[in-house]
């Protein structure tokens, strides 16, 4: 199996195949880092579709100095960032993301336990990602990538342009914060 | 061994710490209940963040992202400037330039000293003929200096140099103060349009 950085190279030179390949590599943990980021599961989709578009854009200038991860998450972030500060002055949107699965509040009057399970698992998320969106952007992104995206610190200290010193300290302080804002579900385990 | 800074402890939990450290907190942990656990919250914490579970992107998204690189090239490609127009993207400030340069020409023209050819033109071809109808040598002089193209035709000038001659006359005509000398002027042909009275007194 091909590399991600051997794809991108066959890219450069025109392959739109390998292209394909690496949208379909990608699409998916990408789209998961933008809509832990940004919420929003719309604007998750065209900030993911974009990196992919910026990627294309820029196939002919591509220099393999650095793993094709890093790259790709240094262009998510920059662009997670600039969508969250964009963002800031809006009014908070309505939790639209707990009730995808059809759980949603008209049927709460059913009381399977399958039904019950899946809306304290709802409910766990959504505590879940109230807490990491509470954090400083970079605790957040530095979080996000170390824990859902499987990106080791060093590439994380690059993404985010920092030292890998103050990778370990934005992690530790952002993990800090959550037990802190987790309390309720680590010790008890429930709400 | 002493207890283990938190940050210490978090290290050890994620992975972060080097080979010979991660060993000497591994272990302290297995001595001491209170690090122990610290190490426990952090993994506990680790494990309640896996329940934020990921999500699917949406089935057309490949064919956003192909309908965005589309319009991207499509884009590009109107935006490349073709060669048979490219000469047009120049029009506008050539023409713009021409007519500045024109009309610093023309103001440059209208305000240099001019130098009137028919001067210039007659003076060589009367300069070698002697004055015929100079009867007062007075009027010699002034003569020599007459530099209307009128005057010049009339009153021949003595021969002398065709240059001298035309540097004389050329001052003249910058010093048209001679030519408010009425005296100087009695000579010339052009006094016969006067009235008649005034020749007279010219002529006493």
């Amino acid at each position: 199996m091909e590399t991600d950085l051997e794809l991108m190279l066959r890219v450069a030179r025109g392959d739109e195949r390998s292209f394909e390949e690496l949208l379909r590599r990608h699409r998916a943990p990408l789209t998961n880092y933008f809509r832990r980021m940004v919420r929003d599961p719309s604007l998750a989709e065209d900030l993911a579709q974009e990196v992919f578009l910026r990627i294309y854009q820029a196939r002919a200038r591509y220099r393999p100095d650095a793993r094709f991860t890093t790259w790709l998450y240094r262009i998510a972030t920059n662009l997670a960032l600039n969508a969250i500060r964009d963002r800031k002055g809006e009014a908070p949107q309505a939790d639209t993301e707990d009730f995808e699965d059809g759980s949603g509040p008209g049927q709460l009057a059913d009381s399977r336990p399958n039904v019950e399970q899946q809306l304290m698992q709802s409910d766990r998320e959504r505590v879940i990602r109230q807490a990491v969106e509470e954090l400083p952007e970079r605790q957040r992104a530095a979080v996000i990538l170390h824990k859902y995206q499987n990106v080791d610190y060093q590439q994380i200290a690059k993404i985010l342009g920092v030292s890998e010193s103050a990778v370990k300290s934005l992690l530790f302080r952002a993990y800090e914060s959550l037990r802190t804002r987790l309390e309720p579900l680590l010790v008890g385990g429930k709400l | 061994m002493k207890c283990c800074e938190r940050e210490q402890l978090f290290a050890y939990c994620q992975r972060l710490l080097a080979a010979d450290e991660e060993e000497k907190v591994r272990a302290h942990v297995a001595e001491c209940a209170a690090c122990r656990a610290v190490v426990g919250e952090y993994e506990k914490l680790d494990t309640l963040l896996d329940d934020w579970q990921p999500a699917e992107p949406s089935p057309w998204f490949d064919a956003r992202v192909r309908a965005a690189i589309a319009a991207d090239s499509s884009r590009a490609e109107s935006a490349r400037p073709r060669f048979g127009l490219v000469w047009v993207r120049w029009l506008a400030p050539a023409v713009g330039l021409a007519l500045v340069l024109v009309a610093v020409l023309v103001v440059w023209r209208s305000h240099r000293p001019q130098v009137h050819p028919v001067t210039q033109a007659v003076i060589p071809a009367a300069a070698p003929q002697v004055p015929q109808n100079v009867a007062n040598p007075a009027f010699a002089p002034a003569v020599k200096q007459a530099s209307h193209p009128q005057m010049a035709r009339t009153q021949p000038v003595p021969a002398q140099p065709a240059a001298t001659a035309a540097g004389e006359d050329l001052q003249l005509y910058e010093d048209l103060s001679v030519l408010e000398d009425y005296d100087l002027l009695a000579g010339f042909d052009v006094l016969s349009e006067l009235p008649k009275g005034e020749k007279r007194e010219v002529e006493n």
